[in-house]
């Protein structure tokens, strides 16, 4: 099996700000937004990891972006996290046109938390109907 | 009682309108059509269109988006229509009252005929429910 933290480390050194290891199967991998197409296009494509989800969180330091891969045959979970500190307006490069399958879980994002994916295909709301107030994120703390 | 509303105390036809439920509620809704509880024993089954129902089975709470829908099935069942509302999310909004995206209650949507309380509520409840709406229909 191998060791697929080892390889991102390995190819990603100058990259990777903090590694936490919760356990030794859950992986933190703390990186600059700017770096996450890149590191998530080599886990995805690279090393063949699945991708899981995309989660955000609003956080007193900035919205915090948790992008989860699972390398099944050793039941690793690898997160990337970014954090974004302009909360006035969070912005990130959009995954989506390298993982399909992130196309949904970042129009939801973009929707409840306000983050806006650059270079996203299809922007538009998701769950919530099309003529949302615009500037109104239900998942922000403000809002609470 | 005329002979539309006779029709209704016979063999209810109904459909499932699910407004965003979390699927417990559904998922007992199945055990109570499916061999263990089986209500078709009394008539009682699932229609594939609300064009051919006598009875709409809600369940959720309408967000913004299922809310319209709502409106448009129970526009388009053929009347009289009665409506059961399952689950507790159905007969109040309980928990989601103060959400973002939970605009109002069934009740304000659509008429609703009986109320099936429970978190989910159990096959048992609802055939009880089903009795009460039926002896209701009949004026008892």
């Amino acid at each position: 099996m191998e060791d697929v933290v080892a390889r991102i480390k390995e190819k990603f050194s100058s990259r990777i700000l903090k590694s936490e290891e919760k356990s030794s199967r859950r992986i933190y991998l703390d990186i600059n937004p700017a770096d996450i197409p890149a590191t998530a296009k080599f886990i995805f494509k690279d090393l063949g990891c699945r991708f899981v989800i995309t989660t955000g969180t609003d956080t007193p330091a900035g919205i915090e972006m948790l992008y989860h891969f699972s390398q099944d045959s050793s039941g690793k979970l690898i997160s990337l996290r970014a954090l974004i500190v302009d909360k006035k307006h969070p912005q990130i490069e959009s995954i989506a046109p390298i993982i399909k399958g992130a196309e949904w879980i970042e129009r939801e994002i973009w929707e409840l938390l306000g983050v806006n994916f650059i270079g996203h295909p299809n922007l538009t709301h998701l769950l919530l109907i099309d003529d949302w107030p615009e500037g109104k994120y239900p998942l922000r703390k403000e809002e609470r | 009682m005329s002979w539309k509303i006779k029709a209704l105390t016979k063999s209810l036809w109904v459909f499932h309108a699910a407004c965003s439920p979390c699927n417990n509620c559904d998922i007992e809704i199945l055990d109570l059509i499916t061999p263990r509880y089986d209500v078709e024993r009394f008539g009682i089954t699932l229609a594939g269109s609300v064009r051919h129902a006598d009875a709409l089975l809600v369940t959720g709470v309408p967000n913004f988006k299922t809310k319209e829908r709502l409106k448009m099935l129970y526009s388009q069942a053929p009347k009289p229509c009665l409506v059961v509302a399952i689950g507790g999310c159905a007969c109040g909004r309980v928990m989601f009252r103060d959400s973002y995206n939970s605009p109002c209650r069934v009740d304000e949507v659509i008429p609703v005929d009986v109320y099936i309380p429970g978190c989910p509520p159990k096959p048992e409840a609802m055939i009880a429910g089903i009795v009460k709406l039926i002896n209701k229909v009949k004026g008892k």
